[in-house]
């Protein structure tokens, strides 16, 4: 309960931090559907009379928009400039600091970029199965959480190395690949296919989307969860390496 | 020729200076890899399914990521250690401050003086699977030449874009579009056949993502086209007056950062 609480305030205070950024914000919700706008593009211009193509793709542009995480940003930062130091010291997990930041910037990206989604969805006449969208939800809180882990996961190397983004950006291209913004997972060759049916990444915006979109009725879950089982092991694991390797600046 | 010898001198100290880090070399050469290496399978998953894309072939389509590739390396070489967060680095902390104390143009050293040597291995890439591309369609040497020409061209364009962006600064030291240009520069990497009509005429047009690699490449792969070539040098040589008649407008206004 009280860490319920805790997060409620931190969630509060970094919703109102980041209301003051809204045109940074508004660059970040452009970063972040330019990779499914273009998807949807290249996959409309393969197949124009597939109508579950643009369904699926708007679908990926709000998953990805809620489920955006910039771990490498936030808190990798407070490792190299040594502001861990001040979280370590509160009397709370420092994980719910850096969730409320998560949470605020998905909540700020989510209503910034609805327009677009919107846009986008009524310029290609799609329309959506509303209980299918319905039946996504669950799958995108899944989808969320993994996003979030394998982000914060990526960007614990800061404790080793000052090359975060690069780790980061390696990660996030494993996803555009096999996480079904490259190309629908159903359209890949049979042996990509079950790689990406068997790796997270699917899990991560391929998933939910297929879900809400109608092209998938179900079924996965177990699949979502014991990814995210696998990852909060890794995650714990990696973050007291990284607080025992950790020095504070000053020290 | 000073400039030249400057631009040589800054390479030089750059290099000395990367190479001093060789971690972060491994990490470079690592994310040039699967960088590339992830565009490529995105553009060869669409091949399993079709032909051609908006009337491209794979091998065409290789040849488009290659010259991509390649003024995408050139920019991350030589533009953006210079130009990437201006209105933070340039303007907010002062930087440009040193810059106008110095003898050499202000421009210049701005925009160019500092590089990023590592970045040259997406060139070394880009070539490379610019080759593949045209392994079995050999081009002719007007195809070679035009696409030179407007291959220059395209990185004039690409600079004066870079200063274009930064000299927003001094008007508006606040905002920030380094993302917007990076995301809206992803979209380079595909022909403008490819996008719905509102958005080629703006990639076309208004942010020349095709002058970048759609038009080199057009120009290997089906030869010079006299209007093209015409094109992209005014295209070029417009885009560069434009930024530095903007530039120095904004150093008319600028007044320093600590005053």
């Amino acid at each position: 309960m009280r860490t319920a609480v805790l997060l409620g305030f931190r969630l509060r205070q970094e919703v109102l931090e980041w209301s003051g950024a809204w045109s940074f914000l508004l660059t970040l919700v452009v970063q972040a559907v330019v990779a499914p706008l273009i998807g949807l593009f290249v996959w409309s211009a393969v197949y124009p009379d597939d109508p579950a193509v643009g369904r699926y793709y708007v679908a990926v542009i709000l998953v990805t928009l809620m489920t955006e995480s910039f771990e490498q940003h936030t808190f990798s930062e407070t490792i190299y400039n040594g502001t861990l130091s001040h979280e370590l010291l509160r009397p709370q997990p420092v994980v719910l600091g850096v969730i409320g930041t998560n949470l605020a910037i998905r909540a700020w990206l989510t209503l910034l970029g609805a327009p677009i989604v919107l846009l986008t969805a009524v310029s290609l006449r799609v329309g959506f199965d509303w209980p299918a969208v319905v039946r996504s939800v669950p799958y995108l809180v899944l989808a969320a959480a993994l996003v979030f882990l394998w982000t914060f996961l990526l960007s614990l190397t800061a404790f080793w190395t000052d090359r975060v983004h690069a780790v980061v950006g390696f990660g996030g291209q494993v996803m555009f690949l096999l996480g079904g913004t490259a190309a629908p997972i159903g359209v890949l060759p049979d042996g990509w296919r079950r790689v990406a049916e068997v790796l997270p990444f699917y899990g991560m915006h391929g998933l939910p989307a297929s879900v809400a979109a109608g092209t998938q009725v179900g079924g996965s879950i177990g699949y979502q969860l014991s990814w995210v089982v696998v990852l909060v092991g890794v995650v714990v694991v990696l973050w007291r390496a990284g607080v025992r390797r950790y020095t504070a600046v000053g020290s | 020729m000073k400039l030249l010898r400057l631009l040589g001198a800054g390479f030089s100290m750059s290099l000395r200076r990367s190479i001093a880090f060789r971690v972060n070399l491994v990490f470079d050469v690592l994310l040039a890899f699967t960088g590339l290496g992830t565009a490529i399978a995105a553009v060869l998953i669409v091949f399993t399914r079709a032909d051609t894309l908006a009337g491209w072939s794979k091998a065409q389509f290789l040849v488009l990521i290659g010259t991509y590739q390649l003024i995408t390396g050139l920019r991350s070489t030589f533009i953006d250690p210079n130009l990437s967060w201006f209105p933070e680095t340039g303007i907010r902390n002062g930087k440009l401050d040193a810059y106008l104390l110095q003898p050499a143009s202000s421009l210049f050293l701005a925009s160019l003086s500092l590089s990023s040597p590592l970045q040259l291995i997406q060139v070394v890439l880009g070539l490379g699977v610019l080759g593949w591309g045209i392994a079995d369609h050999v081009p002719t040497v007007g195809g070679l030449a035009s696409w030179l020409l407007l291959v220059i061209a395209g990185i004039v364009v690409t600079w004066a874009l870079s200063v274009l962006l930064a000299c927003l600064a001094f008007w508006a030291p606040k905002l920030q579009l380094d993302v917007f240009y990076h995301s809206a520069w992803q979209l380079g990497r595909y022909p403008t056949d490819v996008f719905a009509r509102p958005l080629r005429i703006l990639l076309t047009y208004v942010f020349p993502m095709a002058l970048i690699a759609s038009v080199p490449s057009t120009a290997l792969l089906r030869g010079p086209q006299a209007g093209v070539l015409i094109a992209g040098v005014a295209a070029a040589g417009g885009a560069a007056s434009l930024a530095v008649l903007t530039w120095h407008a904004g150093l008319r206004r600028y007044s320093g950062a600590t005053s």
